[in-house]
């Protein structure tokens, strides 16, 4: 069955001196969010940009399909805490994705750990529609 | 222009159908939003999933791209509405994929036409870096209407 998620946003003028606003999405979790092009391309101040919305995307789905890999492998996650890092080349587009995770996992080595991340990695469906962006690096490692 | 980041982290707690996890940005923007697989692929709950946050991504980036194609026009909207919607569909293997992104863009704008307009929506999605990215995966469309505008008869 197909899911849809739709978000709404609204700008106002032109790019440089204009501004925008994450209105709404499906789900109302989040609704509101300023977007402009200087905290898009310089300082954030605070505001989000679409980088940062392709980097929790991308940071939401590598733990979701890690944490059903374990299950699978028979070495649940207590915890995984994963950070997404986009790269944005104004001019030239999203050049790079670091992602990098630390996981709780009893019972589990390292090796396998890092084996389970990169299958994650290559399996997720934000990884694969984001197949083209160059450079996409993965940093696994078990706590403690 | 110097090379930007932006970062987002996720806590996940538990396996994946019965886990739950939480987002937050780094600038602060937004923190500890939750999720889980039922709020991804069935009823969200008030829960987000990354599909909705790539479409939040795809309507912000085609926004901004179409205001720079309106201003380059000579034509600067004074308002502009960006609906994006990202479909995440099981595909033959079983797995699931990400198979379409639609834009729809309503746009308030002083002397343009309907032909230009859809010239410069098509152009904006081709600029728009995040557009570039996912037709790996998926199927942009992109559809423009002028807000508020006459026939012109």
């Amino acid at each position: 069955m197909a899911t849809d998620r739709t978000a709404e946003v609204t700008w106002h003028g032109d790019l440089m001196s204009g501004s925008g606003r994450v209105d709404s999405v499906t789900s109302g979790a989040i609704g509101g969010l300023d977007v402009d092009w200087r905290a898009r391309s310089e300082d954030a101040e605070s505001k989000t940009s679409p980088e940062e919305l392709i980097a929790a995307a991308h940071a939401t789905c590598f733990s979701m399909a890690l944490s059903h890999g374990l299950a699978q492998a028979g070495h649940p996650a207590t915890e995984l805490k994963t950070s997404a890092t986009v790269s944005f080349q104004p001019g030239e587009g999203i050049t790079k994705i670091a992602l990098q995770v630390t996981g709780n996992v009893p019972g589990m080595s390292q090796d396998d750990f890092r084996q389970a991340a990169e299958t994650a990695k290559e399996s997720c469906p934000v990884s694969k529609a984001l197949a083209g962006v160059p450079e996409m690096t993965l940093d696994a490692r078990l706590q403690g | 222009m110097p090379r930007v980041q932006r970062e987002a982290t996720v806590t996940w707690e538990g396996n994946v159908a019965r886990g739950s996890g939480a987002i937050s940005a780094a600038t602060g923007a937004f923190e500890e939003l939750p999720y889980s697989l039922a709020s991804r692929v069935e009823t969200p709950d008030g829960k987000t999933s990354p599909e909705e946050l790539l479409a939040a991504a795809h309507a912000a980036c085609y926004a901004m791209s179409l205001a720079g194609e309106l201003a380059g026009a000579g034509t600067a909207p004074d308002h502009l509405d960006v609906h994006a919607t990202v479909t995440l569909d099981q595909v033959e293997d079983g797995s699931h994929r990400i198979v379409a992104s639609e834009l729809l863009a309503r746009a308030r704008v002083k002397e343009i036409d309907a032909d230009t307009l859809n010239r410069l929506a098509a152009s904006a999605s081709a600029g728009c870096p995040f557009t570039k990215l996912i037709e790996a995966s998926a199927t942009v469309t992109v559809n423009a209407t002028l807000e508020g505008e006459s026939d012109g008869d």
